[in-house]
């Protein structure tokens, strides 16, 4: 997983975002109801839908027809719209600005656990019906399957806009962006740059099955940066923070903007002080929030189901054993509103869900996607995803975190001899079959006879994920998901995560560090 | 004029008249396919041809960038329309001019063999007979619980034009398979190892079994790995590791990471940085190289530049924007591939040279601070006992400063890895810090 928004770039060009005034508006005179207004939050005809697309109910069964010619057990259609906006301003000016415009159809067929899979960014009629032709070469026998009728199935809302960012103008953006800024240089005379990156986007899907399923769903997101080069004598140092979500523009108060500038700074002058801890194995408490980078890493992945289908999860054999103390229950959930995290349908068309991974220290499910919940007889957990239209879905996270314990931040720190405390992060990885997972901490702190002493940074911590498990002794009642944005990396497939943690103990991890 | 070139100029004239006084266009076509093997059976098959636009508009001294995959007539002209007008609301930035026509003089000529003309003729039948072959050779040992094996081919074209005269287009192809098998150990262990092999030409390509036959032997060589001792000592990288350990210390060599000041080589042109044992050339001209190249994204016409020499930082990536800002003349933006000076000896023979130490294989996560160059890294390996490659080990860490254990670069190998545009050889540095138990 890394925090750096990775786009899958297509054609070997530049994709930054970017942020188009009225392009989504321009596009809304393709639908016939030409006053309608699609916003994130309300699920909006699904006539509208289509004529985003330029599409229609007999387009799209002649499509499913040529897709399921040679048989399907399951066959789907992944239409999607995407724009994405930035604005950066570096060094004390709005320098650059970039949009993208992404636009095309995925087709799979599934028969058994086998996957055809094409897609187009051409969307007429003829490139549809090639591309179907070449995912149906999965299949070797069968009906076609073509829905007789179509039907808009209805979905809740875990993300609410006031106005939908293709609504929102760029020079509305520029004040707040350049307030950002200001803010950050205030925060101390050291500050040498400043750099501030806005992105913004919408993304429009529609997911049409062959059993004649149809579902909606128009997907927000931003995210607001604060990057920051400080200088004291010849030693320079740089940080950042940021803030993301299934957001609107409203989001952007001045109290969250100067939270974030501060963030930045903080995170920033502390490393003129920071060391690096011993190295080796010793007792590592998570702070409150971006920690559950842990549970990502040490458990998420391995929880999801294609990885114990195939039997090369170290998680494969343990459901229903007791992995963790009593007092340990881990979830993955959709549902958090205006997290990254958050899906009103997952992207097979799955009804999403809060699944309980561990309960109370006994593992208790997987994430499913359509094809491991039928291998396994199991309703599937919504956790289908996609990166984009080019991909075929699998079981992913979404928002993963651990629900609150009986201790408190402060008995926990005090029940440390000598360990660390990790507060940021940048990134990590896991070995599935292993079980040996990694994070990296950009900031924490020593823990000395029970108290918080002097910082820390850069350092990799390493250990294995049914261990650090068991290994968990505490944790507290104090659970925040972080404010920042993730990006999970599997497969080449990049999807918006979030994740968190109450303050926990694990008593022994591999901890980077220098022994001089 | 190709089809592509046409619509790079297309977007430029649509440019110019919304009010664009400069414009750079880049169109390009990609084709990919890509067919999963698993236990047995074909798992996944993938194809797709996939096409799209940017552009970079330079209006009244304002810049933006723009890409999309909607190049329907219409819709296009509106989109660079409304693209030009957002540029407008931006602020007027001195330092940015499009990249002088002067720079794209001089590009060579010479054939870079970017194209095998039979990546595109490989059948259906071809690649799962392959896949086959793998999956075969894969579950040749009864310890194997599961194998995937990848197939993967493309071909791309593209082309690029600008309104102050720059055109050029260029295609490619690659190919290449990975095998990824996974083993039982004990109850719940299931440690996996990997081999891939990439290329622009199938010719060269090691077959598709031995591929399978590498992840094999490196899954089982992970059989009863342990966390080793807490210790300083000699660490030999693997040729594959050593890409991305060179990549991490090379990465801030641009001159926007210079600019911003978050370059720990920042400053350090013409002075010795690494030890005297790593020399490293970008070099755009490598036949068959997967990131040759006759000119770079802004134009400038390709030729060798060295980056380091014995140590000593020779020069930085520098494009026309950042290289306005720091008053430096641009040399290229990007890298192409990046070629290290060898050494005489084989992994083995250096391994027998180092005696005791830990061989790292692979790195697990890990990051580095490009502002410093501190660094930590997870990993896996070996130990290394009496000059022989001993019982595996495993979540460990590496911590140290990059120019630091650069510095301590005591030995390099003769074994450049051949499937990455970073073509490292065996590495091996003295005196570093582990972490473990």
């Amino acid at each position: 997983m890394q925090q750096t928004l990775s786009r899958r770039s297509f054609a070997a060009l530049s994709t930054l975002g970017l942020g188009l005034p009225g392009l989504l508006g321009g596009c809304r005179g393709t639908t016939k109801a030409g006053s309608t207004t699609m916003i994130p939050g309300e699920q909006a005809p699904l006539a509208d839908h289509l004529g985003w697309f330029s599409v229609d109910k007999p387009t799209i069964a002649r499509v499913m027809t040529e897709l399921t010619a040679r048989g399907a057990d399951a066959a789907d259609l992944y239409f999607q719209y995407s724009r994405d906006n930035s604005i950066t301003m570096e060094d004390g000016i709005i320098s650059r600005a970039s949009s993208s415009v992404d636009q095309g159809v995925g087709l799979r067929v599934v028969v058994g656990d086998q996957t055809g899979y094409a897609f187009t960014e051409d969307l007429s009629l003829e490139a549809m019906l090639a591309a179907a032709r070449t995912a149906a070469g999965i299949a070797h026998s069968g009906a076609a399957h073509a829905p007789v009728e179509f039907k808009q199935r209805s979905r809740p809302s875990y993300y609410t806009l006031s106005q939908p960012w293709a609504e929102v103008q760029t020079v509305q953006k520029l004040p707040r962006i350049e307030q950002l800024a200001a803010l950050a240089r205030k925060g101390d005379p050291s500050i040498h740059k400043v750099t501030v990156s806005w992105a913004d986007g919408e993304e429009l899907v529609l997911i049409a099955d062959m059993h004649g399923n149809v579902h909606t769903d128009i997907r927000p997101m931003t995210r607001l940066w604060c990057m920051l080069t400080a200088k004291k004598g010849d030693v320079t140092q740089s940080n950042s923070a940021n803030l993301a979500g299934r957001h609107g523009f409203e989001w952007y108060t001045d109290e969250r903007l100067e939270f974030l500038a501060k963030e930045a700074v903080a995170r920033t002058m502390v490393l003129f002080d920071a060391k690096r801890p011993p190295a080796g194995e010793m007792p590592v408490v998570l702070a409150a929030g971006a920690s559950g980078i842990l549970l990502h890493e040490a458990i998420g992945h391995g929880m999801e189901a294609d990885f114990n289908r195939k039997n090369t999860s170290i998680y494969a054999s343990m459901i229903g054993k007791k992995v963790a103390p009593d007092f340990v229950t881990i979830v993955d959930d959709a549902t958090q509103p205006g997290e990254r995290g958050a899906l009103n349908v997952d992207d097979e068309g799955n009804a999403v869900e809060k699944t309980v991974l561990v309960d109370h220290g006994v593992m208790a499910s997987y994430l499913h996607d359509s094809i491991s919940a039928k291998h396994y007889k199991v309703k599937a957990t919504g956790s289908g995803r996609r990166e984009s239209f080019r991909h075929s879905p699998m079981p992913r996270m979404r928002s993963t975190y651990m629900e609150n314990g009986p201790h408190t931040r402060e008995e926990i720190i005090a029940s440390v001899k000598k360990g660390i405390i990790a507060e940021t992060f940048t990134n990590g990885q896991v070995q599935i079959g292993a079980g040996d997972f990694t994070f990296y901490i950009k900031n924490g702190w020593l823990i000395e006879d029970g108290k918080i002493t002097a910082p820390i940074k850069d350092i990799n911590i390493i250990g294995n994920g049914p261990e650090a498990l068991r290994n968990v002794t505490m944790v507290a009642n104090d659970c925040k998901l972080d404010f920042g944005g993730w990006t999970c990396g599997k497969d080449g497939q990049s999807v918006p995560v979030s994740q968190g943690l109450p303050t926990t103990l694990v008593s022994k991890m591999t901890v980077g560090g220098e022994n001089v | 004029m190709s089809d592509l070139l046409q619509s790079a100029k297309t977007a430029i004239d649509l440019a110019k008249k919304s009010g664009a006084q400069d414009a750079w266009a880049a169109v390009s076509r990609d084709r990919s396919v890509s067919l999963t093997y698993r236990d047995g059976k074909v798992e996944k098959v993938e194809e797709s041809t996939s096409r799209g636009l940017g552009i970079s508009l330079y209006v009244d001294g304002r810049y933006s960038s723009h890409s999309t995959t909607d190049l329907r007539p219409d819709r296009l002209a509106g989109f660079i329309k409304e693209a030009v007008a957002l540029t407008r609301v931006l602020q007027p930035d001195p330092f940015r001019v499009i990249p002088d026509p002067a720079l794209f003089k001089d590009r060579p000529t010479a054939n870079l063999e970017r194209v095998d003309p039979s990546v595109a003729k490989l059948t259906r039948e071809q690649r799962e007979a392959w896949a086959a072959e793998m999956d075969a050779k894969a579950h040749s040992d009864k310890r194997v619980i599961s194998a995937e094996s990848n197939l993967f081919s493309g071909e791309s074209q593209g082309a690029a034009a600008s309104s102050n005269g720059f055109d050029g287009t260029w295609d490619g192809s690659y190919v290449g398979y990975s095998c990824t098998a996974t083993v039982r150990e004990g109850e719940d262990k299931r440690p996996e190892g990997s081999g891939h092999a990439v290329g622009r030409f199938l010719a060269g390509l090691p077959e598709p079994a031995a591929v399978a036959a590498l992840a094999l032997q490196r899954a089982i060589d992970r059989l009863g790995s342990a966390k080793g001792p807490t210790v300083r000592t000699t660490m030999v990288v693997d040729p594959e590791a050593a890409v991305s350990l060179i990549s991490r210390a090379l990465g801030p060599m641009s001159a926007a990471s210079i600019q911003q000041g978050r370059s720990y080589l920042a400053g350090k042109q013409g002075q010795k940085v690494f030890g005297d044992k790593l020399t490293v050339t970008d070099d755009p001209l490598v036949p068959r190289g997967l990131s040759s190249r006759h000119f770079d994204g802004e134009g400038i016409s390709a030729k060798r530049m060295p980056l380091v020499e014995a140590g000593v930082v020779r020069n930085y990536y520098v494009d026309t924007y950042y290289g306005r800002k720091l008053g430096m003349a641009p040399t290229t933006g990007s890298a192409s591939n990046r070629v290290v000076g060898l050494g005489d000896k084989s992994l083995a023979a250096l391994i027998g040279d180092v005696q005791d130490g830990i061989y790292v294989t692979s790195w697990l996560g890990g990051n580095s601070d490009a502002t410093t160059g501190d660094f930590s890294l997870g990993l896996r390996g070996h130990q290394i006992k009496g000059g022989k490659i001993g019982a595996p080990i495993g979540e460990m860490n590496v911590t140290g400063n990059l120019a630091a254990l650069f510095a301590k670069l005591a030995l390099v190998g003769n074994d450049p890895y051949p499937y990455s545009s970073l073509r490292a050889p065996t590495l091996v540095f003295e005196d570093v810090q582990f972490s473990g138990t």
